[in-house]
């Protein structure tokens, strides 16, 4: 179990971690979502013990290992703790199985073993064949696997990861993301993963910390975030597509007049799920005009989106109108929006 | 350090991380370093030295005493270090990022300029250029017919020259160590925007290589400064004073006060602009560029300008190489200077007891002195190469790893110190604070302990800047990995990062070797006769006008400090099995 209390993190001026609560049970995969910037490396690396909280706590199995009120850590390696850096840090001076090896040596493991133990974890990552390779002769994702075998050797009882996916192309991203997650059940471990990309977050994760300027945004399952976002911040950044925002200016904008709830005390958003969103040629009841911009398939349905000025709309819809790029398409908006946020981002309904 | 020493009992950590370790380092910098010095400076603060502050800076003798040298002083040490980036630093480009023909073998030319003793290109200068104006014999090409002005034989002209031509492959080593750092993708991306080579140069790659041009600089701008035989050898006949000579004067005199006093304000001057130079690089963000994933060389094609270039790179390595060592050679084997290729005798290295030739005096495989002193000149530079390759890593580890905090600035600064130093000054303070016996110790002067502590002590700036390198090379990441498998400050040290650094750790015991095989100025009043030393038995025939022992003596330091760097190439290359492909 991870419980994390009001963690503060100040380098020099600037604040990268203000007030982080949260707590996940042993075996969950947490995922710290969050674009670039928003602290979740940083809560990583005091997750790990490789940085010093400048105020709260983090405990781990309801013992404290790291106290910023009183300034005081459990040294990393005494917290059983494993760490898979973005650059992967493989030691270029040792082989595949030298790499995995090294911290079994360090944690005076009998070499029978550790032997034992290192042919284990390359089997298990699928790596059993580059044992004698050196980390730059081999690809990047042998290279992503080399680093998780290395982490889970001494078999921690929480694995972290620095966003480790985020090297690998898209195919290989995929492949990794099943390979983690049969990893994270094959360890029984806690896991938590760094990532600024909502697919893997949502793929992967049994919870999910959406993080933004140095604050959680939203604690909760997948499909909590995408169901009942928070905030106005989740609800654009989780789900696929993530939700449309419009901006419901004080005087009303006229692209929207009667589409949308007027704005009642000072600006506000509303949110409209690209599902809940028909298209079609011409102008029906409750539509707004908008320049077609671009379409995708997915899964034998289409997601189209249109633009006029910086009012942006995507829908998902099953049969896709005939248009090209520049035409004119109609998005007819449901009666009612599916969340309303106040101008801080807030939810009011 | 301090992470370990409290997990080892299970106790956490309740210092800042690095503390301990950064204690350590400054208590050992303090007595090796801080202790010698302010000793000097106690000296000064008796009644005969506060007399001696007011003759030295508004006394009758002010202007010659100091204001004079200290102009001479910086005038050498800006033109040193400009003088010495501009060259090192065009081949260092050359070397490792062009394809200029031969670069190899230019790469390892640059780098033998600083082998040659400083008091060596001294002699060779004066060999080829010496003119009649003090009388004696004249130089080859006087000899030659050739007439030489006193501006080209005497002076700051040649000193500038002597001392660029022996510190600029200082400059080279540790710029051309950054250049082969920056990594091909920003060379590539810059290509990919459309910046043409010199908007490559100039737009990314000097900037990453700033820092360690600002070093380069800082480096051979101190050491300019503080040299000591050039000056003297080529300045001192014409009455050119420097900080240097003008301190080593007022010693051999008797005048200590007043040496001391000079020492004293010479330290102050040239710490305002190494300060200066340290801050430039300290307020940067490290450029980390060794990741877990391997990097490649990208050459720059020079095109129809490939080989002018090369010419002009050979021309310098050739003169700052092979010219000098052949007129030491030559020397050392022909009775007259103006006649150097003429004549040749073996006397003066193998020869037996000749009444008719340098006073019966015997060739130098006959002298005693000279065996022993290659012993343990040798001997020294090996036990120094490991002390202070050591105390250099742990250092700039110190300093590199826990950026933030008061002490780590406290830790470079007090690194940096002995480059203000002249050597004299303190081989001086070495025997000011260990002659006597201190508490419990005996005294230590006349050892061969001595030479060891006071040789590791003045060398920890080019230990400590090797380090340093080497460190900020290996990104913080690997480093980071291994702490979290539980591995100690002195596992991941041994196990991670000095076999990643190896190729820089050797360079730099290498460097640390060489400058003491060949170091003449530190332990000139450390040595006695218990210890001699062959730089000091080099310099003892020169004085005594027996020019070609002084030269054959040169050429054996010469000899060793050339084969130690060949060894270590080799060993390089076979440590790395990871950098071949």
């Amino acid at each position: 179990m991870i419980e994390v209390s009001d963690i503060h993190k100040r380098f020099d001026d600037v604040s990268a971690v203000a007030g982080v609560s949260f707590k996940v049970p042993s075996g969950a995969f947490l995922v710290l979502l969050g674009p670039s910037g928003c602290g979740k490396s940083t809560m990583l690396r005091m997750l790990a013990g490789l940085e010093m909280p400048t105020g709260g706590t983090i405990a781990f199995d309801g013992k404290v290992v790291s106290d910023g009120d009183r300034g005081w850590m459990t040294d990393p390696a005494l917290r059983n703790v494993g760490l898979v850096f973005q650059s992967y840090a493989l030691w270029p001076h040792k082989t595949v199985a030298g790499n995995v090896e090294w911290p079994l040596k360090v944690a005076n493991w009998p070499k029978a073993e550790r032997k034992a133990r290192v042919g284990e974890v390359l089997k298990l990552l699928a790596i059993g064949n580059l044992a004698d390779r050196y980390p730059n002769e081999i690809s990047g994702g042998q290279q992503q696997r080399v680093a998780i075998a290395r982490m889970i050797g001494p078999r921690p009882g929480i694995l972290l990861f620095d966003e480790p996916l985020s090297n690998l192309d898209a195919k290989l991203r995929v492949e990794m993301r099943t390979e983690l997650l049969r990893v994270h059940r094959a360890t029984g471990a806690t896991s938590v993963y760094v990532t600024h990309d909502q697919v893997e977050a949502m793929t992967m994760a049994s919870h999910v910390a959406v993080m933004d300027n140095g604050r959680v945004e939203q604690f909760g399952p997948p499909g909590m975030l995408v169901s009942q976002p928070a905030t106005a911040f989740v609800a654009s950044f989780v789900g696929t597509p993530p939700g449309n925002l419009l901006r419901l200016d004080a005087p009303a904008d006229q692209r929207l007049a009667g589409l949308v709830p007027a704005a009642e005390g000072g600006p506000a958003l509303a949110m409209y799920r690209a599902e809940d969103i028909a298209v079609s040629t011409e102008p029906t009841k409750h539509s707004v005009a908008l320049e077609f911009a671009e379409m995708s398939p997915i899964a034998g349905r289409a997601m189209i989106t249109g633009v006029n000025g910086d009012l942006r709309l995507t829908a998902v819809v099953d049969r896709p109108p005939p248009v090209r790029p520049g035409e004119r398409i109609f998005f007819q908006l449901p009666e009612k929006p599916a969340a309303m946020f106040d101008a801080d981002g807030a939810r009011i309904a | 350090m301090a992470d370990r020493a409290f997990s080892l009992t299970g106790r956490r950590t309740t210092v800042a991380p690095g503390l301990i370790l950064k204690l350590v380092v400054l208590t050992v910098l303090g007595v090796l370093i801080f202790a010698p010095l302010a000793k000097t400076v106690l000296e000064t603060l008796t009644a005969d030295g506060i007399g001696a502050w007011g003759d030295v800076l508004y006394g009758r003798l002010a202007p010659n005493l100091f204001y004079r040298p200290l102009v001479n002083t910086l005038v050498i040490g800006v033109s040193v270090a400009v003088g010495t980036v501009l060259i090192g630093g065009f081949l260092a480009w050359l070397v490792v990022m062009t394809d200029i023909p031969f670069r190899r073998t230019i790469g390892v030319m640059a780098t033998l300029p600083f082998m040659i003793p400083s008091f060596a290109t001294a002699l060779a200068w004066g060999t080829l250029f010496r003119n009649g104006r003090l009388g004696g014999s004249v130089g080859f090409l006087e000899g030659l017919g050739v007439g030489i002005p006193d501006w080209l034989a005497w002076g700051m002209v040649p000193t500038l020259v002597v001392l660029i031509a022996h510190y600029y492959s200082l400059a080279f080593a540790v710029i051309a160590a950054a250049l082969a750092s920056v990594n091909s993708d920003l060379v590539e991306a810059a290509q990919l925007a459309g910046a043409k080579r010199r908007r490559v140069l100039f737009g990314i790659v000097l900037p990453v290589v700033l820092p360690a041009m600002v070093a380069g600089a800082s480096l051979t701008f101190a050491g300019g400064v503080s040299n000591f035989a050039t000056p003297a050898l080529l300045g001192l006949p014409v009455r050119m004073q420097t900080l240097a000579t003008r301190l080593f004067g007022m010693i051999e005199t008797g005048q200590v006060e007043r040496g001391y006093v000079i020492a004293v304000l010479l330290i102050a001057v040239s710490a305002l602009f190494l300060w200066l130079g340290n801050r430039l690089i300290a307020g940067r963000r490290s450029f980390a560029t060794i990741t877990g994933k391997g990097g490649r060389a990208k050459r720059f094609t020079l095109g129809a300008s490939r080989w002018p270039l090369f010419a002009v790179a050979l021309l310098i390595c050739l003169a700052t190489t092979v010219v000098p060592i052949i007129a030491l050679v030559a020397s050392s084997l022909a009775p007259s200077s103006a006649r150097l290729f003429s004549n040749w005798t073996l006397h003066y290295w193998a020869g037996a007891p000749d009444p008719a030739i340098a006073q019966g005096q015997a060739g130098i495989i006959h002298n005693a002195d000279f065996i022993s002193a290659t012993g343990t000149t040798i001997g020294l530079g090996l036990v120094v190469a490991v002390t202070g390759s050591l105390l250099g890593l742990l250092v700039a580890y110190a300093i590199a790893r826990y950026r933030r905090g008061p002490l780590t600035a406290t830790i470079a600064q007090v690194s940096f110190v002995p480059l203000l130093v002249p050597g004299i000054a303190f081989g001086a303070a070495y025997i000011a604070l260990f002659g006597a016996p201190i508490g419990p110790f005996p005294a230590l002067y006349g050892t061969f302990l001595l030479l060891v502590i006071a040789a590791t002590a003045y060398l920890v700036p080019f230990s400590v800047q090797s380090g340093q390198a080497v460190i900020r090379q290996v990104s913080g990441d690997l480093e980071e990995s291994a702490r979290l498998t539980g591995a100690g400050f002195l596992r991941r040290m041994a196990e991670i990062t000095v076999p990643l650094a190896i190729r820089g750790l050797m360079a730099g015991a290498i460097l640390i070797f060489v400058k003491i095989v060949r170091d003449l100025s530190l332990v000139v009043l450390l040595f006695t006769p218990v210890t001699p030393l062959l730089s000091v038995v080099a310099y003892r025939y020169a004085s005594e006008g027996f020019m070609q022992f002084a030269h054959a003596i040169t050429v054996v330091i010469l000899a060793i400090s050339i084969a130690a760097t060949l060894l270590a190439n080799r060993l390089q290359a076979r440590s790395q099995p990871w950098m071949q492909s």
